[in-house]
């Protein structure tokens, strides 16, 4: 960089961080439901809606015959709607928090750290209601879900990564937008969601070790559902991916932000 | 030319200079995209250089204005003084903390209350959150806003949100603070608040670059002054050389336009029989009335009474809007009043190619005295004059000397005077007799 900053003086950085990162959750929060009677319970619809959906059409129209089909469901749209409603809202960012990005001291990317982190915490407001589906159904907790947090740090890399590359490429081609959210919808159905991939068969297992939101969303299912671990093998292969995206949307972010100033 | 950090120099550019791509038909979208570049049109693009070799040093403690007319590169080179983007060439060195008033409340969201905002706005500033809650009370205060502070934004009147926004931007501690146009906020009690505390910051050792159109503003504060113009220095020095340095600017553009319009030595001053006259004459003032409010014409008035001008004025193609403004000024060229016009197509209508502009005012409170009633037309942009009269039409205020004795300065008021005598000076309650003398 050509403008050299000396650190804040008297400000520990990462004190700092935290409180703007938080308080752009909170203003986001309280911002998404200003307003509405019900507040954060309208966020509790999106998914319920999704769920009954997808247990009407699945359990009562075209019967897939898997046991406790609801929890077997939910254990896995609750990281999926985490996912697409990240990369759906990524590609505005930028191009909406012009005045943000625009502020001196203000780095970008920390609207996609806040992106990601609250509709996370969205997903983990929801995991009382999982585990009681869960439990309802006679499926209890075990040690591997020890293994969670891990999970949530390889999707986070994973959507911070590929939202890097949409908030940023969409500043010069709004086409990113669009496209994002046609492929969003059609790796809904190549992620196993609300199907078991052994169902598909050999033919097209590549396709689902070497996309990584697919392999986790097996393995949440992994760990909440079936109470085992997920597979290590491919779960690890997906995590060495994740961070891969990420360092080609971090160096592409970091390529482009001078851009990305004049353009906005 | 290297510029060193010492201990001194806060902020340093070095042959800074700003280049930006201007696509005619930049693709928008991915399509039109891959379409330009298999038919190769895609390198159908000029550049811009909004900066070219820029240098300049702002030592601790020290006021930098950039003055320059609209397009001479002023917000290019403040943004990159904020860290928005990148020179092309050259390098900005800045030590310490940057803090700006570029964009006045941004950050602020209309929904959430002033107190919300606030909090926004100093976290946004390089604030932690606790920092921030210790001095809210203080911006609270300053920006006069207790009443209605937990009220959303979006009920504030414009004032109110720039009187927060400007408090918020202010209270906190940058080492160096960029301000553009900002002294437009609020009533002008506000404005001398804000100008106060401008200087507080500066007494504090801190440095403030200051962009502006406002000449007064930049004298009165400023140590030193940068002219702009296309994108380049002219002349960093003194506020007062800047300033008349900016002027000639003005008149050579005027120039060399009159010149290219006429050829050399054409148009562009005219002889006048008294004041002078200066322009290249694209649309020209070509009489100026003055009306008494009995309706004739006249170049005198009582002390008092109503005065309307009248300009003729008529335009050359493709000339199809303009500025005008118009002043009165006292013989030692003070100016008593100013009112501009910066588009007579937005504000008073479309102008025709011949046809006259009218502006009344109702009592003229001037003391009686020679005054001068000076006109010009100008381009939209400000860059350069169309025609201007200066002391071309005089303007004679009347008043009888009974009237009038005691009295001098500019402005016509009716004094009151009363007077109160204490008979007791030993702490005893204080008879007043008050004698009003009437005015009139």
């Amino acid at each position: 960089m050509s403008v050299s900053t000396t650190s804040r003086a008297g400000i520990n950085s990462l004190t700092y961080y935290f409180d703007l990162i938080i308080h752009l959750i909170t203003r986001d929060f309280a911002l998404r439901y200003k307003g509405s009677a019900i507040g954060i319970l309208w966020s509790l619809m999106l998914p319920l809606s999704q769920l009954l959906v997808l247990v009407f059409l699945f359990g009562k129209v075209v019967p897939l015959r898997i046991d406790a089909y609801p929890a077997f469901v939910f254990s896995a749209l609750l990281p999926w709607v985490w996912f697409s409603t990240c990369l759906n809202s990524a590609s505005s960012l930028f191009i909406g928090n012009r005045d943000l990005v625009r502020r001196p001291n203000f780095p970008p990317f920390i609207l996609i750290i806040v992106n990601t982190l609250s509709n996370l915490l969205s997903y983990i407001l929801f995991l009382p209601i999982l585990i009681f589906i869960l439990v309802l159904y006679g499926h209890y907790m075990t040690p591997y879900l020890l293994i969670f947090p891990l999970l949530i740090l390889i999707q986070s890399i994973l959507i911070i990564g590929l939202s890097l590359m949409v908030a940023t490429m969409n500043v010069f081609y709004r086409d990113i937008q669009q496209i994002v959210t046609v492929a969003v919808m059609l790796l809904f159905y190549l992620a196993p969601v609300f199907y078991r991939s052994e169902i598909i068969g050999e033919k097209y297992h590549l396709l689902y070790t070497l996309n990584p939101i697919a392999v986790l969303i097996q393995s949440y299912r992994a760990i909440f559902f079936y109470g085992s671990p997920p597979h290590w093998g491919s779960l690890m292969l997906s995590a060495v991916l994740c961070v891969t995206v990420f360092a080609i949307g971090f160096f592409l972010y970091n390529r482009q932000l001078a851009d990305v100033f004049d353009r906005l | 030319m290297t510029v060193r950090e010492d201990m001194q120099t806060v902020l340093a550019a070095e042959n800074v200079s700003k280049c930006f791509r201007i696509q005619r038909n930049r693709p928008h979208t991915l399509r039109e995209m891959i379409n330009q570049r298999l038919t190769g049109r895609y390198n159908s693009c000029s550049t811009l250089w909004a900066l070219r070799d820029v240098s300049f040093l702002v030592r601790q403690g020290r006021v930098l204005g950039i003055i320059g007319h609209n397009g001479a590169g002023k917000s290019t080179l403040l943004r990159l003084l904020c860290g928005l983007g990148r020179p092309t060439k050259g390098r900005i060195h800045c030590a310490g903390n940057v803090g700006s008033l570029l964009e006045l409340g941004s950050g602020f969201h209309l929904d959430m209350t002033g107190r919300e905002n606030l909090l926004t706005g100093g976290i946004l500033s390089g604030l932690t959150r606790r920092q921030v809650k210790a001095m809210e009370e203080k911006i609270i205060a300053f920006a006069e806003l207790e009443e209605f502070i937990d009220q959303p934004v979006r009920t504030y009147s414009s004032g109110m949100y720039l009187r927060l926004a400007f408090s918020t931007a202010i209270h906190f501690k940058p080492d160096y603070l960029i301000i553009d146009e900002v002294l437009a906020v609020g009533d002008a009690r506000f404005q001398q608040k804000c100008l106060e505390r401008l200087k507080a910051f500066r007494a504090a050792g801190k440095s403030l670059i200051l962009a502006s159109h406002d000449l007064e503003q930049v004298r009165l504060l400023c140590d030193e002054v940068l002219v702009l113009e296309e994108g380049q220095v002219v002349i960093q020095g003194e506020p007062e050389r800047a300033i008349s340095c900016y002027h000639d600017l003005m008149r050579q553009r005027t120039e060399k336009r009159a010149e290219k319009l006429y050829g050399k030595g054409g148009g562009l001053s005219i002889a006048t029989e008294r004041g002078s006259r200066l322009g290249t004459q694209e649309a020209k003032i070509s009489a100026v009335h003055l009306y008494s409010s009995s309706g004739e014409s006249t170049d005198s008035i009582c002390s008092g009474d109503s005065l309307t001008i009248e300009l003729e004025y008529s335009i050359l193609k493709p000339v199809n809007d303009m500025a005008v403004i118009l002043g009165i000024y006292n013989e030692t060229n003070i100016k008593c009043f100013e009112t501009a016009i910066v588009s007579t197509n937005a504000i008073v209508g479309k102008i025709g190619e011949h046809g006259s502009l009218t502006c009344s005012l109702p009592g003229l409170p001037l003391l009686p005295g020679n005054y001068f009633v000076n006109v010009g037309l100008y381009p939209v942009k400000w860059d350069y004059v169309y025609d201007y009269h200066w002391q071309m039409h005089p303007l004679y205020i009347l008043g009888s000397k009974e009237m009038f004795s005691g009295i001098s300065g500019v402005v016509l008021l009716q004094p009151a005077w009363s007077i109160s005598t204490i008979k007791n000076l030993v702490g005893m309650p204080v008879d007043t007799k008050e004698t009003n003398v009437p005015a009139d």
